[in-house]
């Protein structure tokens, strides 16, 4: 070792921080063997102990009881801040999602009254039942309620609209208000003669079916010229109150083959 | 309170951040004593040192997330904020120890106090001994006086010294061996004394 290497040693060695026990007798045969680094380590160890002197007058100093209770009482204020910010941010979305609640309850509510409680209050301005729902045959049959005038009873048919059952009074059957892009054509309900009761024309559940074209023959109505016998017809089922069908009315019944 | 005594810093950190306040009250007791004399040893002042003391646990409480684990350990992270708001402080208000600032920003050190010429290897009672290394300390400039506070008068590592102050093992290696020779320059008399004193220069010494 040269007194360079002792040197950078020199510290380590006074402070007791140099591990290697080798290095350690190095820096000390120099020390013995050179003046100067024998000062420069007398030195540096007089420098240590003044240090150390120094230091363990400190040792036992900490910052006053005072200041412990100041940082106490700020932390028991930020953690309530902090409590009082959480709790409103709950709050916040608590509220936050009752309003959405509020909203979609209020839509689905909307709907309902407009789908199915309009129709019952106000009858003459509801549309018929969708049409399309008789294309699906062999699907179930559609429902719907509607009261029937015993005068919509009757052989004859007629382009829709035109002979169409009259609106406007309470109980008629709500084809009054035809479908002005469709080409159906309807007759007139022809009573089946299990009730001529008006209270059960009043009662009365239409059920829209599928029927076989020759039905219509064995209503005595005259097919039209497209009339097929493996063919199909839509017909409506008037059923009364106690689901006898009292009157059936055919759809399309001269265009013969309507499924397709 | 006596489990949490056993428990790691980050681990009562933890516990801190959300909101126990034995954990505060350990993590505190633990680590403000160092804190304390750090700044003490560094300004001379013992209100600066409550008042940093203070700062720093402040400044904990209200955002502990800015310690990052990765970069070493709480301590060190805890003494280099108590370093950079007692730099602020005595930047701002210098009456704490007589230093100037050199063009280079480091702080000049100032005459050591006539007692301090006296020959250090005369029999000086420990008091005087004490009161001078004192101001020897607090005449040594802040890059070379927070090495040696660090390293000797609170013998941390030399890596927990270097990541307190941000800087390498080696800087803190050599600033604390020019700080350490700047101090025995002037508990012996000064340069000028030198020879008088018979202090060693290390660059005439070359066997």
């Amino acid at each position: 070792m040269n007194c360079k290497d002792f040197e950078n040693v020199i510290h380590a060695l006074v402070s007791q921080r140099l591990v290697d026990k080798t290095r350690q007798l190095e820096a000390l045969e120099h020390a013995g063997q050179c003046l100067c680094c024998a000062l420069r380590l007398d030195e540096e160890t007089k420098l240590t102990e003044r240090l150390q002197a120094f230091s363990s007058t400190v040792q036992g100093q900490r910052a006053p009881v005072r200041v412990e209770e100041e940082l106490l009482r700020a932390f028991r204020e930020r953690a309530t801040a902090s409590s009082a910010q959480l709790l409103g941010v709950s709050s916040k979305r608590l509220w936050h999602g009752l309003e959405w609640g509020l909203a979609i309850a209020a839509t689905l509510a909307i709907a309902w009254t407009v789908t199915f409680l309009w129709p019952r209050l106000h009858p003459g301005s509801s549309r018929a039942p969708s049409r399309t729902a008789h294309h699906l045959s062999p699907a179930p049959p559609v429902v719907s309620r509607a009261g029937l005038a015993p005068g919509q009873v009757g052989p004859h048919a007629a382009r829709n609209g035109a002979a169409a059952p009259k609106a406007g009074h309470s109980g008629i059957l709500e084809r009054a208000t035809p479908d002005e892009s469709s080409n159906e054509l309807t007759a007139d309900f022809i009573s089946l003669g299990t009730c001529d009761d008006s209270q059960c024309m009043e009662e009365a559940t239409l059920v829209h079916i599928s029927l076989p074209a020759e039905a219509l023959l064995a209503f005595g109505i005259e097919p039209g010229a497209d009339y097929s016998p493996e063919g199909s017809v839509l017909a409506d089922v008037a059923l009364g109150s106690n689901g006898v069908p009292f009157a059936i009315r055919f759809v399309n019944y001269s265009g013969g083959n309507n499924e397709n | 309170m006596a489990e949490l005594t056993e428990l790691p810093d980050q681990q009562l950190l933890r516990m801190m951040q959300m909101g126990d306040e034995d954990a505060f009250t350990t993590l505190y007791r633990r680590r403000q004593g160092g804190i304390y004399r750090f700044v003490l040893e560094m300004s001379g002042s013992a209100p600066l040192a409550e008042d940093v003391t203070q700062e720093v646990f402040m400044a904990l409480i209200r955002d502990s997330r800015g310690y990052d684990p990765a970069r070493g350990p709480l301590a060190a992270y805890l003494l280099g904020m108590a370093r950079h708001h007692a730099l602020r402080f005595l930047k701002r208000d210098q009456t704490y120890v007589s230093i100037t600032q050199t063009e280079d920003g480091a702080w000049d050190c100032g005459e050591a106090p006539s007692a301090y010429h006296e020959d250090p290897h005369s029999s000086m009672s420990r008091r005087e001994t004490v009161q001078s290394v004192r101001q020897a300390i607090l005449s040594l400039p802040g890059h070379y006086r927070e090495a040696v506070v660090l390293c000797d008068l609170n013998e941390m590592s030399y890596e927990d010294t270097a990541s307190v102050l941000g800087c390498s093992v080696g800087t803190v290696r050599s600033r604390l061996h020019r700080g350490r020779a700047l101090l025995i320059q002037k508990l012996s008399g000064g340069v000028k004394d030198e020879a008088r004193h018979g202090a060693v220069d290390p660059n005439r010494c070359l066997v």
